[in-house]
């Protein structure tokens, strides 16, 4: 309740607010004040005066019913205070003589180049003209840039909006220009007013904003594939959708709404003078210099306390110095502890989004697994409050802190923990119906592949057929999931086992797995399960992945390939089958124990050709393929016999006899065997009498070896008899 | 140096100049040419007008005259006297002396230099 009063303003009654009559008695005593030496003061007074008279009147025609405060003060404003007139030379020197000292700080103004967005040449937000000023170029060729980039990567105009809110405008570098604050519009709202203050903000129309907002949501129901020859970007079905929504919670929520009339001025555009920049800069220099001194001194407390602790800890120990080595040590322990809380804390929230973004990508997948009703009502539930609510309570907390708003702590908080809450027992609810799902699994039995032709002597095992499909790339791709159809994703749940075979001829067969909330289910389940194996040549094709759809949902559906191989065939994966990436839901296959006899089989690597022998699978080279993962590639051997360390034709041994160290390991003993080894392997294969007339070169070799060796004892060069030793073989060979 | 007192010296140098110009193309009153120099991009605080006309109008440049209107008290409108007129031809051989000087200066030190927000909005009235 304020009084008001009437007054004759030249001439003109006026009704007014008593704090806004002193406002303005204040104001034309300071400008009078100011104009005290000027020539022809009255008259300027007068002027100004009577120009104020003419706003008074301006507003009270629109409707007002007086003048209050807040037109005082916009009035001011626009007018200046005397101290925002720039005409006193004195003044102004007095002025920089103040400021001398801190002209070492604002050096950086003067530099030369900085990148603006051009307020005078502007489409949208004056971006592309401000980047083309900088680089020198025309701002028609940035444009067609970004259109083009915009139209093929869709990035482009996230980059836009990027810049344009990080770029100054080049208004806010000319003196007198409008700065604005983003504040929420409640004159122009439909929600909440984001897309009006937005539009505002950036001078645009409120509704670029708002179809923005809304262009997502509707993406959601219309899916932009191919509109003909025009191949909308997959990134905004899926990036953008449910990001919409979240990012208008939290600028609903961090934003103010413009409640006064000065707030308003604000929003559309403030009078700012270099004066006025000038002192809303140093007020944040000061800020963050206060700011810096508090951080200090809690620092300094913290470290005083804590330094003390130590110190008294560390007296016993070490008492000639030891409070100044405590001090010393007190910090470094603070300074590390918070190094870790910070990492630990950036870590959580940066994996928190990554929950986020990942669970919104497999959303879409859902279908595939939960059933309608009650399970799909916990999946949206789950992720609203469980996965999103922390989210937009993270981001929303860390812009408050910055912009240091304090109201409506409490209520937020409370919000934001009981949505929480309510999320948590979606998530439980969810889990709990889900796994009933997932209860019992099916009678597993191997299932025989018909082979055309299974006395080949080599099977390689592919996935990949002559008619290729070209998928096309996306924006986010799931590995797990192989491909994605309309009505139904492929799950690429294949394993593969290598077995002998007890005849002499290859034998495929198939284990199908899956789920179900009772045996019978899982066993209609598997049946469903369509997994295609057959033979080209020597050939295996094997399907790309478990095809399912939304009706069956996903129940861990998997298949086992098992392939007995006969002793002495040979057999090779494709890197493309197998490859360990199961998709599973709760407990894995393995804790379940296939109940069909599977004796351990051999460990295999893709593209690898093997060989299988009496006594389990062995690579071509003679290793075998259990040992094969370990030692090929360790450099550091620790047996019973000691420790061996291998590098390039380097190998140090450490056993009883001390350390051994050997430079030209290459020609020595372990190779050779390894040769030996393999050769023997081949000679198994082929024939006898290639055996045979190989011994007899071999004796040869012997009888000439000792010869050589006798004669070259003077210059005994140890490792190069034996590389005469066995290159001769390995030619033979 | 300081970057602000500088460009506020530029600034205040020329604002004579600006006035006179808007004043030239006939009878106006002071908040249309707040408003003619801010669609020029040139935006001062009215109470620094004010001044500087009663200044001009001390100096015999500028005369005004009352016109009445329908909101609020009657209006000054300013109009060139002819010493103004000679006044602005004097200012105007000066400025574009000046700014071809400039220009001829910066773009041999720099071919692309960017429009400094003075030179754009000056040189269009």
């Amino acid at each position: 309740m304020k009084q008001v009063i009437n007054i004759n303003f030249h001439g003109q009654v006026v009704p007014i607010e008593v704090s806004a009559f002193d406002l303005l008695k204040n104001y034309t005593a300071a400008l009078s004040n100011h104009f005290n030496n000027e020539e022809g003061k009255d008259e300027i007074i007068n002027d100004i005066e009577s120009r104020i008279g003419e706003l008074f009147q301006e507003r009270l025609k629109k409707g007002a019913t007086c003048i209050t405060d807040d037109d005082v003060n916009a009035i001011i404003k626009s007018m200046g205070r005397p101290e925002d007139f720039e005409i006193d030379n004195e003044k102004a020197t007095t002025a920089e003589k103040n400021n001398s000292q801190q002209q070492n700080n604002t050096n950086s103004h003067a530099n030369p180049k900085r990148m603006y967005r051009n307020e005078n040449d502007k489409v949208i937000g004056g971006v592309c003209s401000g980047v083309a000023n900088y680089f020198g170029i025309d701002p028609v060729m940035v444009r067609v840039l970004f259109v083009l980039v915009a139209l093929f990567f869709g990035t482009g105009i996230l980059a836009y909006l990027i810049l344009w809110i990080a770029v100054p405008s080049t208004a806010s570098n000319i003196i007198g220009g409008t700065r604005k604050k983003l504040f929420r519009d409640p004159d122009d709202k439909i929600i909440a007013g984001i897309g009006g203050g937005l539009g505002n903000y950036f001078g645009i129309n409120p509704w670029i904003p708002r179809a923005l907002f809304l262009l997502p949501f509707l993406s959601f129901v219309f899916r932009f594939r191919n509109l003909g020859f025009i191949d909308f970007p997959d990134f905004i079905n899926f990036s953008f959708s449910p990001g919409s929504l979240i990012v208008y919670i939290i600028i609903w929520l961090v934003i103010p709404e413009a409640s006064n009339t000065a707030e308003k001025l604000e929003m559309k555009g403030e009078k700012v003078d270099m004066n006025s920049i000038k002192n809303s800069v140093m007020e944040e220099m000061k800020g963050v210099q206060k700011k810096a001194e508090k951080f200090g001194e809690e620092a300094a407390s913290f470290a005083a306390e804590k330094s003390q602790q130590m110190s008294a800890e560390f007296k016993g120990v070490v008492k000639r110095n030891g409070l100044t080595l405590g001090d010393i040590i007190g910090k470094l322990l603070k300074i590390f502890s918070y190094f870790i809380i910070g990492v630990v804390c950036f870590s959580l929230v940066v994996s928190l989004f990554a929950i986020a973004i990942v669970s919104i990508g497999i959303f879409p997948y859902k279908d595939y697994v939960f059933t309608d009703g009650w399970q799909n009502a916990f999946a949206w539930g789950t992720l609203l409050f469980f996965i999103a609510i922390p989210v937009i309570g993270v981001i929303t907390f860390i812009i408050r802190r910055l912009a240091k708003m304090k109201s409506n702590r409490k209520v937020l908080r409370a919000t934001f923990i009981s949505l929480w809450v309510i999320g948590w027992v979606c998530f439980i609810c969810m889990i709990a119906l889900v796994s009933r799902d997932f209860k019992s699994s099916n009678n597993l039995f191997e299932q025989e592949v018909a082979l055309q032709n299974p006395g080949v002597s080599k099977l390689f095992i592919t996935n990949r057929t002559n008619s290729t499909k070209f998928l096309r790339n996306q924006w986010l791709r799931f590995e797990p999931f192989a491909g994605i159809d309309d009505d139904s994703v492929n799950v690429n749940n294949i394993d593969v086992k290598i077995m002998k075979s007890t005849t002499d001829s290859f034998k495929v067969t198939l284990v199908k797995m899956v789920r179900g909330s009772n045996r019978r289910w899982a066993d209609t389940l598997a049946n469903k399960i369509e997994f295609n194996v057959y033979q080209q040549d020597s050939i295996l094709v094997a399907d790309k992945g478990i095809s399912i759809n939304k009706k069956d949902k996903f129940r861990n559906q998997k298949v086992l390939i098992i392939v007995y191989v006969p002793v002495g065939k040979q057999i090779k994966i494709d890197r493309g089958i197998g490859n360990g990436f199961n998709i599973n839901l709760g407990d894995s296959w393995d804790n379940d124990r296939y109940n069909i006899d599977v004796e351990e089989e051999s460990s295999w690597e893709h593209n690898v050709d093997y060989i299988m022998k009496a006594d389990g699978l062995y690579t071509l080279n003679g290793v075998k393929a259990t040992e094969s993962n370990n030692d090929r590639h360790s450099r550091v051997k620790i047996g019973p016999n000691g420790i061996e360390v291998r590098e390039g034709n380097k190998r140090v041994i450490i056993d009883d006899d001390g350390v051994d160290v050997d430079d030209n390991y290459r020609y020595d003993t372990q190779q050779p065997t390894d040769k030996i080894d393999s050769l023997k392997i081949k000679l198994d294969t082929e024939k006898a009498r290639v055996k045979d007339s190989l011994q007899k070169e071999k004796e040869k070799l012997d009888k000439q070896l000792e010869k050589f060796s006798t004669n070259k004892t003077t210059t005994n060069n140890h490792s190069s008899s034996k590389m005469l030793f066995i290159n001769p073989v390995a030619v033979y060979l | 140096m300081n970057i602000d007192n500088t460009a506020s010296q530029m600034r205040k140098g020329v604002l004579e100049f600006c006035i006179l110009s808007v004043i030239k193309q006939g009878e106006v009153y002071p908040s249309d040419i707040i408003e003619k120099m801010k669609t020029a991009n040139l935006n001062i605080f009215e109470g620094t007008l004010y001044p500087l006309l009663t200044r001009l109008k001390n100096a015999e440049f500028l005369t005004y005259r009352w016109i009445e209107s329908n909101s609020g008290p009657p209006r000054k409108y300013f109009s060139l006297t002819e010493k103004g007129g000679l006044f602005y031809k004097e200012l105007e051989a000066t400025w574009n002396e000046l700014a071809n000087a400039v220009k001829a200066l910066s773009d041999a030190e720099q071919q692309f230099s960017s429009n400094t927000p003075d030179d754009t909005s000056l040189q269009q009235p």
